[in-house]
């Protein structure tokens, strides 16, 4: 039977997170009195109700069916690899090449065969990106890769 | 400040070339997000947030503003051209506003939806000054009481009111709660889930969580769906003239219309989605032709267009004199205003009247930019249709990355893209809301900070919230819409 996995590992998730910050503020925070709380009353009451929440929604979900949702991991693999090296590879790339590199990675899921548009895209981002955030907003970004 | 001098005041604010600037690049970016369906409002304000740091707080709220307001005009073109609505406001759009592209009279729906939502919006500027002043007086007498109860009720209705699965959307808040609490406590100085990174020491930076939840999220979910978008087909300025017949079906859906976007924009947890579906239910219960909806009926399309503009509008009532943002969307604006400081609520109108009177005033200079940035120039807007997702993501990633970089230059933030870009794309994907996640991020230093407080006061006794009559007004409110929400399930699962 096709159970609803996605309510399943959605709430098995939502209630681990609650269990973890529950029992993290419970030890490492003040709890306080009600009078006057303490920094860990509201993040253990909150990961309680987390927990008994997510509790709530994957019980039920075990007993009933869904269609399930196409998780597309490549798109999310290449859109991500692109953040990484843009924000993490700007400082000794250099923002062009990483611009022009992030660029290409992001494009790789885009339904359209051939790599010559994705390289003409490239070279246009990262002309536009130079000419808004260099020319136009002076940023000061590293540009080229540090010798 | 009476209103006639407040808004004389407004206009020398509005009418400073750089804030104006601010004003045209906002609705021109929301109608150009509004036109593109993939890319919400939410996702195109996360993207402008960077750019609030650099300008002055009565110039960023004027341009996320207008991002906000002009992506609702520019969501009724693909639904309108493609049945695909370009933001969720405009889903009801396509209901009529397709047929009558499909009989040859898509430049008569498109200007029935650009007059409309013009008209909604100026009304709901007029409820906005009449509400905010009213509400602001009301609330010099709420306490910290009265405060934390009016959220928690505003957390409540946003995760019941129209949402199929209340448990998870309420699910979101929490865990939005949580997140919302991760920083120093501001009371006692304790760390809390910093584990060690000083970038935590101020909280999880709203721009990095807003960016991966809307910019990055949406992104993945559309790189292959944006795409199956079919060709528009060309509309001109001059095929937009509308017959004397359809001119007479569309005052009374208007007026209609404002009342109950009006209504409901200035209720929290409500907003603009719902406030143009129940236009729709409106308009075809008190239509004499009922069986003509559905198949390209002028008031189908004219009634929530002006909804969901007047909601719009009326959202900033508490947002502006409450501090208490209404939808996830104000969660976002009154986001901008701290990062510059300013906490709004009751003595804003007061203490800050550049930042009421300057909003008001340029919310008519946008509304009248944006209709004519629609109605001349709605060629440029559906041609715009046309350009392939593809060539645009990659762009929108860029600039995320360096919006979110030019805030601290922190790789670290960075990272928090990644990772709640991976989250909330799995979050969308599952059906849990993030945006309501955000709310609850936004309002739970408030809500935890007026909880204390409240408790601090009544030497913690409880009770409190059921001996103020505000407090206990919210408290009944808040138990009534739980009831209600568990009957419904309730009666759901009896009857399937």
């Amino acid at each position: 039977m096709q159970r609803d996995w996605a309510d399943i590992w959605g709430g098995a998730v939502l209630a681990a997170i609650g269990l973890g910050v529950a029992a993290w503020a419970g030890a490492r925070l003040d709890f306080g009195t009600l009078r006057a709380m303490g920094p860990g009353f509201f993040p253990t009451v909150l990961g309680v109700a987390l927990a008994a929440l997510g509790a709530a929604i994957a019980v039920p979900a075990w007993s009933r069916g869904a269609e399930p949702a196409p998780i597309r991991l490549s798109d999310l693999a290449a859109v991500i690899a692109a953040i990484l090296i843009f924000g993490l590879g700007m400082e000794w790339l250099g923002m062009v090449l990483a611009c022009f590199i992030a660029v290409l990675v992001a494009s790789i899921p885009a339904p359209r065969p051939g790599w010559l548009w994705r390289v003409v895209l490239a070279v246009s981002v990262t002309a536009l990106t130079f000419v808004v955030f260099e020319l136009g907003l002076q940023m000061g970004l590293p540009l080229w890769p540090d010798p | 400040m009476t209103a006639l001098e407040g808004i004389a005041y407004g206009f020398s604010v509005a009418l400073q070339p750089a804030v104006l600037i601010y004003c045209l690049l906002g609705v021109t970016l929301g109608t150009f997000i509004g036109v593109l369906p993939g890319i919400g409002a939410m996702a195109a304000i996360s993207l402008l947030l960077p750019i609030t740091y650099y300008i002055s707080p009565e110039a960023a709220l004027i341009m996320l503003a207008g991002v906000y307001y002009g992506a609702q005009y520019g969501g009724a073109v693909a639904s309108i051209l493609l049945r695909l609505p370009g933001t969720p406001q405009s889903a009801v759009t396509t209901l009529d506003g397709y047929p009558l592209a499909q009989q040859g009279r898509a430049g008569v729906a498109l200007f029935v939806s650009m007059v409309s939502s013009f008209t909604g919006s100026v009304l709901g500027i007029v409820v906005l000054v009449v509400l905010a002043g009213w509400l602001s007086r009301a609330a010099t007498a709420f306490g910290a009481a009265d405060y934390a109860a009016m959220m928690i009720l505003g957390l409540v209705a946003a995760s019941t009111i129209g949402s199929d699965r209340p448990l998870k959307s309420f699910a979101m808040v929490v865990l939005g709660l949580i997140l919302g609490c991760v920083g120093t406590d501001v009371n006692s100085g304790a760390q809390r889930f910093t584990f060690g990174q000083t970038e935590l020491l101020d909280g999880i930076n709203l721009v990095a969580l807003a960016m991966g939840l809307f910019g990055v999220a949406e992104v993945v979910g559309n790189i292959r769906d944006a795409e199956r978008t079919g060709v528009p087909q060309k509309v001109s300025f001059r095929q937009m003239m509308p017959s004397r017949d359809d001119l007479r079906r569309m005052p009374l859906p208007v007026l209609r219309g404002t009342t109950l976007g009006s209504f409901f924009g200035a209720l929290p947890g409500t907003g603009s989605t719902l406030s143009s579906f129940l236009s729709y239910a409106m308009e075809q219960r008190v239509s004499r032709s009922p069986e003509r909806f559905g198949k390209g009926a002028v008031e189908g399309v004219a009634g929530p267009e002006a909804a969901n503009n007047a909601a719009a509008i009326t959202a900033f009532v508490p947002t502006l004199t409450l501090g208490i943002p209404g939808d996830p969307i104000m969660a976002l604006m009154l986001g901008a205003l701290v990062i510059h400081g300013i906490q709004p609520g009751p003595l804003m109108l007061e203490a800050r009247p550049e930042m009421f009177w300057g909003l008001v005033v340029s919310f008519g200079i946008g509304n009248f930019l944006l209709l004519i940035l629609n109605l001349p120039l709605i060629g440029i807007w559906v041609s715009m249709l046309r350009i392939p997702f593809r060539y645009l993501y990659p762009a929108i990633l860029i600039f995320v990355c360096l919006g979110v970089y030019s805030v601290r230059e922190s790789g670290f933030d960075i990272a928090v893209v990644a990772i709640v870009g991976i989250s909330g794309y799995l979050m969308a994907l599952a059906k849990f809301s993030p945006a309501l996640l955000l709310l609850g991020f936004v309002l739970g230093p408030l809500i935890e900070t007026n909880l204390r407080r409240a408790l601090l006061i009544s030497r913690g006794d409880p009770m409190v919230f059921l001996e103020r009559p505000i407090a206990c007004g919210f408290v009944i409110a808040t138990a009534a819409l739980i009831v209600l929400t568990i009957w419904q399930g309730w009666r759901r699962r009896a009857a399937g």
